[in-house]
């Protein structure tokens, strides 16, 4: 953990007193902050916004019912994501039958800004991730996107350190056999795709 | 399956290394050693660039796009109707526990109902009448029947018994019961009996008037 990790867990920290007061300004600040990498971490699980959303939701509902009773044994990125991966998990049970093809009006927006680079690296990230399970895409968000060690992984998941080695390792070793065959694809052939 | 060889050490050592250099968390010593063996191993090079490029590809913004500050009303809302709000979230996880439960009431309701419509289809006369009822009125081929008071109620009821008769009456104020044969028994071999069993000082058709 470097020294940006550490004060941002500090202010994260006095905002989650802060919260167990009944101080929504501080509810506010900590929903802004997370709630970009939150999104991007949901978006591993379904490509549905309007189950993203209510995660998101259910997650914070969680963390302001609880703010009060978090005691400081992980950090509080690594509570509130592990909140944000049950609630994920149990909106997929709830919500798993539905359709969760891709937004285009979603994907229209993002696209307007994105750059071609960028586009191209999403298009040949998502077809990776195809070909892994679920909880073999959130070990690689959590490790690759986010950036938190086995440990904290296995905070998150609720699972042996072991058992995320061996997912990642699993999950590593797909990428590595996939990848490199998708690299030359660029995101024109999409359209074309079935 | 392309994975280094578990001969090369090196190179499993390098494969565990990557992702941890990658985000910043390995030791100085293990991000030099890295950095040592991918200038003589094309293979590991050639991964981690790959692993490179996967890092910055995860790291692009959501490709999702959704509204924070909509999204935080929508939970500030939920906050101000917490039960409101949290039952709907209750719900959802444990629906099929509120639909069995009301199955089970919606079961319950149309067999109280049926059950009504059964007693009510059976008529108001009850199978039974109470001792402080007027008598019911003696019907043909009943016969009255005085017992003798040294008579046992055991001895009585087996009387009765064998002869498949019933009482409908009494007694009255002289000890008289009102029997009635059952259906398969008739009247006169009932009567006749009756009249020669000790412990019976009389018995005696009731007269019907019309």
């Amino acid at each position: 953990m470097n020294d940006d990790d550490i004060d941002a867990d500090v202010t994260d920290r006095m905002l989650l007193q802060r919260m167990s007061t009944g101080d929504r300004a501080a509810l506010s600040v900590l929903y802004r902050s997370y709630h970009g990498r939150l999104c991007r971490f949901l978006s591993r699980l379904t490509r549905r916004p309007d189950v993203i959303e209510e995660v998101i939701n259910d997650c914070f509902w969680v963390a302001w019912q609880k703010a009060g009773s978090f005691h400081g044994d992980s950090r509080v990125s690594t509570w509130l994501m592990g909140i944000a991966y049950r609630c994920g998990l149990k909106a997929l049970r709830q919500h798993g039958d539905e359709p969760v093809e891709d937004d285009p009006q979603s994907e229209q927006r993002t696209g307007d800004h994105d750059l071609d680079e960028d586009r191209e690296l999403r298009d040949w990230l998502s077809k990776g991730l195809d070909h892994l399970s679920v909880d073999q895409r959130v070990v690689i968000e959590l490790v690759y996107g986010v950036g938190h060690t086995l440990d904290d992984v296995a905070v998150i998941m609720q699972c042996p350190v072991g058992t995320v080695k061996a997912r990642l390792f699993h999950a590593r070793v797909k990428l590595r056999n996939v990848l490199p065959a998708l690299a030359g694809d660029s995101p024109k052939h999409k359209e074309n795709a079935p | 399956m392309t994975f280094p060889k578990s001969s090369d050490r090196d190179c499993v050592r390098a494969w565990d290394a990557m992702p941890w250099v990658l985000q910043n968390s390995a030791t100085q010593e293990q991000g030099e050693w890295l950095e040592n063996h991918l200038a003589q191993c094309e293979s590991c090079r050639t991964e981690f660039a790959q692993q490179m490029r996967l890092r910055k590809a995860m790291s692009l913004p959501a490709d999702i796009s959704i509204d924070a500050n909509v999204g935080l009303r929508r939970l500030l809302g939920r906050l101000d109707t917490p039960d409101a709000e949290e039952a709907p979230y209750r719900s959802r996880s444990r629906n099929w526990l509120s639909r069995a439960l009301v199955a089970v009431g919606l079961i319950q309701a149309l067999s109280i109902g049926a059950l009504g419509v059964k007693l009510w289809s059976t008529g108001g006369s009850p199978a039974y009448r109470t001792l402080s009822q007027e008598p019911v009125p003696a019907t043909t081929g009943t016969i009255r029947v005085v017992p003798d008071a040294a008579m046992t109620l055991a001895d009585w009821n087996a009387l009765l018994h064998a002869l498949r008769l019933q009482v409908v009456g009494g007694p009255n104020d002289v000890g008289a019961y009102t029997v009635a044969p059952m259906s398969s028994t008739s009247t006169t071999q009932a009567l006749q009996q009756l009249r020669t069993t000790r412990g019976i000082r009389l018995a005696e058709p009731v007269a019907v008037t019309p």
